[in-house]
């Protein structure tokens, strides 16, 4: 996930191109001068702008980041290969997903237990305390949620008494 | 377990199109409707005219139903968001909204696909009239010398808002101006964020005009920075009776006005709609709706069921025409 | 005189003493999860206020407000996961503190300077509501591209990041917000025929996925990290006393700030936060510990936050305009209780007045208290293993932004904006400049826009209105500064070396 000042600036230059373009695209409105299709247009180009100083390794002198230091301090270590490290990083935007897909079929409290119960044991968690945590959670963040707050969460195949 | 299973087989029902299964399924249902909470959706902001209503409405159903009813504001796209989720939500009773005068807009701009025809409407609870307003220390006394002086001047010379582009208080200037016999871009549209950043304007000295609910403006102008000239509506607003109408001030009949009603996706059991229109009827008569309304400057209109339909229908055509009019809309 | 007994009296009713503690402690518990805003606190007591006498429903909403604003920091400081964009601001610097050890230091400093920027706020309420109204009404969309401007301007200072990314970041945060049909044009922009995204793309859940959801990723690739020391304060105000005395100047300057910007409808607290972090750190003598944990700029920023909160209510209270959501919502509540906005109400209900200010007062005075409690409590959150805690955040995510919008779509805004905010971390662009570019966008665009509009396509007026000159030419000398400074920076390495 780590890449050179080279990608990423060239990524932007393409996104803020992209931008511009789609921007370019958008039909003018009558009876006003400047239309849609200039802000668009003016952010892209910034993009491009940034994204070329960067390639180019502008301000890269200004960079003091010593928390990136530790981080990579505490990542070299024994343990599991990169890559699957790397799709280890996916699971939280993943288990998002997941709760997207299927929190209305299994309900509520069902599809929490279970992202919780994922992201426990993929931390580490021993399940003495994953499963307990799974089945505790979910129920008071739907107390507090349903009746506090008032959010209808969906009920599923385990509804709440309450 | 037992009420889980059956809300899947509702949902299932919805699904699969069956608005038949559905109401296969309901009569049973709809002897012990709301059986559990029921959700509004409100498709503008907390804060807003749209948002306080709603709000009221629903504290009163849920006294009169005892059952939760929780507001949920489902805002953005100028409202196309929130009227979207209205109309695909599952129509088994548990989900209605708020739907306001945009639904019968938005379609012609080819923002959504819906309709004022996709939904079961239930009550019309309130309709506004838009004023015209200007900065109080403009020499303007009346709606007359402001047309005599628009008409004189050069075109876009004059800046206007109230609402975004397209919106429903940017079609009341052009319905004015039309009526008026001049182009509907005679006056300049700036497209502001709603009517308090307008008003906000016209009294920085920003705009010329404002137009937007009376109610909307009140607040300027008891502050003394601005002034209301006439309202488009029939009859004034007795809570601003020195406001005339345009009408009796300029002999123009253009009326028009954004209106606020509790609608339910389409194909909802009649059992459910009958019981949800008894209750409405009581929120419409009760003291704390009146009340509210009142303490706000909100017009109060009730049209139940049906008659919202046809309400919703005609104002619809209306719109349709005003907007190709207007060139505001789209093919 | 009598008018203040009878104001004294209004306040001292059981039920408003009692609307007061709840709402307080309701509001602490919204404004601590992360996603949930202080606007839906408030938005949610509506129907609570519809049963309360008028004083009793304005006091919860205020409390609950004040309340939501304070603990919105205590996330920020303890995972770094900001509750509010305004927090978004001094989210680094709380957590750096943090991780020296100090949990309950940089949450005493948000709660104490909170507190008296309040009451800051509250007394420019009572003495200076009349000409505070006049800066507001002289704020035009010219006014207003010039102060959004400056705010972006922030991006660049908040971060210890090359200032190039930063500016990238900001330009990405632009980019977001013009996703959608809000845009002065109404026009469709970058929906791809999707109904969510012609909403657009709020800065909430885009928040909580940069913050929260990116740094739970960062958690699947380090091992637990050795326990934080952990001493317990002795005592939270006592170091906070010390701190009121060493830095009175940013304290102040971010109460003036903070109460200016507060003033101008549609800037409020989330800009205040920015900038007066920045002008903190162009400010200071020591700008190169910014980042590091260092009390300055959280005591300019948290001084400038809740002073804008109370100063919000300035327009709203004589024009009937909210200063934001919140302050929307107040309107209807004083319409709905026949306290109608205007100034009538300084003068025919002067009592009910001035029971409002001994609310803002007393509330921002029980949650020292109140929030002392609370951060005893939350800091606990650190010594609970990581396992534990970092699945609650993902499902606090999850629910968190259903709650914004009601809305499966915003969850999975929540799950983009990690994997973005991730990649944009571990590559060295500040997301909290990408989030200032996501709030402060369509600002940008619709005051520039309907300038244009009124002036017939002119740029003159943006520097012809006395108050846009002046704002203008702030806007450029911040401009130049750093560039000057770059510049001579550049000069003097060589020899240097």
């Amino acid at each position: 996930m780590q890449f050179s000042d080279r990608v990423t600036g060239l990524f932007l230059v393409a996104l803020g191109g992209l931008a511009a373009y789609g921007g370019s695209r958008l039909p003018p409105v009558p009876g006003q001068q400047v239309g849609p299709d200039v802000f668009p247009m003016v952010i892209g180009t910034g993009l491009c702008l940034c994204g070329a100083l960067i390639a180019l390794g502008v301000g890269k002198s200004f960079e003091e980041d010593p928390e990136d230091e530790t981080l990579s301090a505490t990542e070299v270590q024994s343990g599991p290969p990169d890559w699957w490290r790397g799709l280890m990083a996916l699971i939280p935007p993943g288990l998002l997903l997941f709760y997207v897909l299927t929190v209305d079929r299994l309900g509520f409290v069902l599809t929490a237990g279970l992202m919780v119960l994922t992201t426990a044991t993929a931390l580490g968690a021993r399940l003495r305390l994953a499963v307990p945590l799974a089945i505790v959670a979910p129920v008071l963040v739907h107390l507090l949620f349903s009746k506090l707050l008032r959010v209808p969460l969906p009920p599923g195949l385990i509804p709440m008494p309450w | 377990m037992t009420s889980g299973l059956t809300r899947r087989q509702v949902l299932a029902g919805g699904a699969a199109g069956g608005a038949a299964l559905a109401l296969g399924l309901n009569p049973a249902q709809a002897q012990t409707w709301p059986a559990r909470p029921v959700t509004v959706i409100c498709p503008w902001g907390a804060g807003g005219g749209t948002d306080a209503t709603v709000r009221i409405v629903s504290a009163v159903l849920e006294k009169e139903l005892k059952q939760p009813f929780n507001v949920v504001n489902r805002t953005g796209g100028s409202g196309v968001v929130g009227h979207a989720a209205i109309a695909s939500a599952a129509p088994d009773g548990y989900t209605i909204g708020i739907l306001t005068v945009e639904i019968s807009m938005l379609h012609w701009q080819g923002l959504t696909e819906f309709r004022p025809d996709s939904y079961t409407p239930l009550a019309l609870m309130n309709e506004d009239p838009p004023g015209i307003q200007v900065n109080a220390s403009s020499p303007y006394k009346t709606v007359k010398e402001l047309a005599d002086a628009v008409k004189a001047a050069p075109p876009g010379k004059l800046k206007a808002s109230g609402t975004g582009q397209g919106g429903i208080w940017h079609l009341a200037l052009v319905g004015w101006l039309t009526a008026m016999g001049l182009k509907p871009d005679h006056v300049a549209w700036v497209p502001l964020n709603g009517a308090a950043p307008a008003m906000q304007d016209l009294a920085a000295g920003g705009l010329d005009i404002v137009t937007c609910s009376v109610p909307e403006a009140r607040a300027m102008i008891e502050a003394g920075k601005a002034r209301s000239l006439a309202i488009m509506a029939a009859e004034r607003n007795p809570a601003f009776k020195d406001v005339p109408t345009l009408k009796e001030a300029m002999g123009i009949d253009y009326t028009t006005g954004a209106w606020r009603g509790i609608a339910g996706p389409k194909g909802m059991p009649p059992e459910t709609v009958a019981a949800m229109t008894a209750a409405l009827k009581k929120v419409n008569e009760s003291s704390e709706f009146r009340d509210f309304m009142a303490s706000r400057g909100f017009g109060v209109r009730w049209a139940p069921g049906a008659e919202f339909g046809s309400f919703m229908e005609a104002g619809d055509k209306a719109m349709g025409v005003a907007m190709k009019a207007a060139g505001l809309a789209k093919g | 005189m009598s008018t203040l007994f009878e104001a004294i009296g209004m306040v001292c009713q059981t039920d408003v003493l009692i609307a007061i503690l709840l709402s307080s402690i309701y509001g602490l518990v919204v404004g601590s999860l992360p996603g949930l805003s202080a606007t839906m606190a408030t938005a949610l007591l509506v129907p609570v206020t519809f049963y309360l006498s008028p004083i009793a429903a304005i006091a919860t909403i205020i409390s609950a407000s004040a309340m939501a604003i304070f603990s919105g920091d205590i996330p920020g400081a303890l995972l770094r996961i900001p509750g509010t964009p305004a927090s978004a601001a001094y989210t680094d610097e709380a957590y750096a503190m943090t991780r020296k050890g100090q949990p309950e230091m940089a949450l005493g400093i948000g709660l104490w300077f909170s507190a008296l920027g309040g009451i800051a706020g509250t007394i420019s309420l009572m003495l200076l509501a009349p000409p505070l109204a006049e800066i507001a009404l002289n704020f035009s969309t010219f006014e207003y591209f010039w102060l959004a401007f400056l705010g972006l301007m922030c991006a660049t200072l908040v971060a210890r990041s090359s200032p190039v990314k930063a500016i990238a970041s900001m330009f990405l945060g632009l980019l977001v917000s013009c996703v959608g049909i809000d845009n002065p044009a109404g026009a469709a922009r970058f929906t791809f025929g999707s109904v969510d995204l012609l909403g657009g793309i709020e800065p909430i859940p885009a928040l909580v996925g940069v913050f929260a959801v990116s740094e739970v990723m960062r958690a699947m690739l380090t091992s637990e990290p050795p326990k934080l020391p952990y001493r317990r304060f002795g005592s939270i105000l006592a170091g906070q006393i010390a701190l009121t005395k060493q830095y009175v100047k940013p304290q102040v300057r971010g109460n003036i700030v903070g109460i200016i910007i507060g003033v101008l409808p549609g800037a409020g607290a989330d800009m205040a936060a920015w900038v007066s972090y920045a002008m903190s750190k162009r400010f200071s003598k020591t700008p190169e510990k910014f980042g590091t944990g260092h009390p300055e700029g959280l005591i300019e920023a948290g001084a400038s936050n809740n002073a804008s909160l109370a100063s919000g209510w300035v327009p709203a209270l004589l024009f009937g305009i909210p200063g934001d959501t919140i302050t929307a919502i107040a309107i209807g509540v004083l319409y709905m209780k026949g306290l109608n906005p205007g100034p009538t109400l300084f003068t025919e209900r002067a009592s009910s007045m001035y029971a409002l200010y001994i609310i803002f007062i007393l509330a921002n005075i029980i949650m020292i208290p109140l929030g002392i409690v609370m951060i005893r409590a939350a800091s606990h959150v650190l010594r609970a293993p990581r396992a534990a805690i970092m699945p609650v955040i993902v499902l606090l995510c999850a629910v968190g932004a259903f709650a914004t919008g009601n809305n499966l779509y915003s969850v999975m805004i929540v799950a983009a904006f990690g994997i973005i905010g991730f990649v944009m971390e571990r590559n060295g662009y500040p997301v909290a400049a990408m989030v200032l570019g996501i709030v402060m966008g369509t600002m940008v665009e619709q005051s520039f826009v309907t300038s244009i509009i009124k002036s017939d396509g002119s740029i003159l007026p943006f520097f012809e209105r006395p108050v846009s000159a002046v704002l203008a030419s702030f806007t450029i000398a911040a401009l130049l500064w750093p560039l000057g400074a770059w510049l001579w920076r550049l000069r003097s390495r060589p020899l240097a070396q």
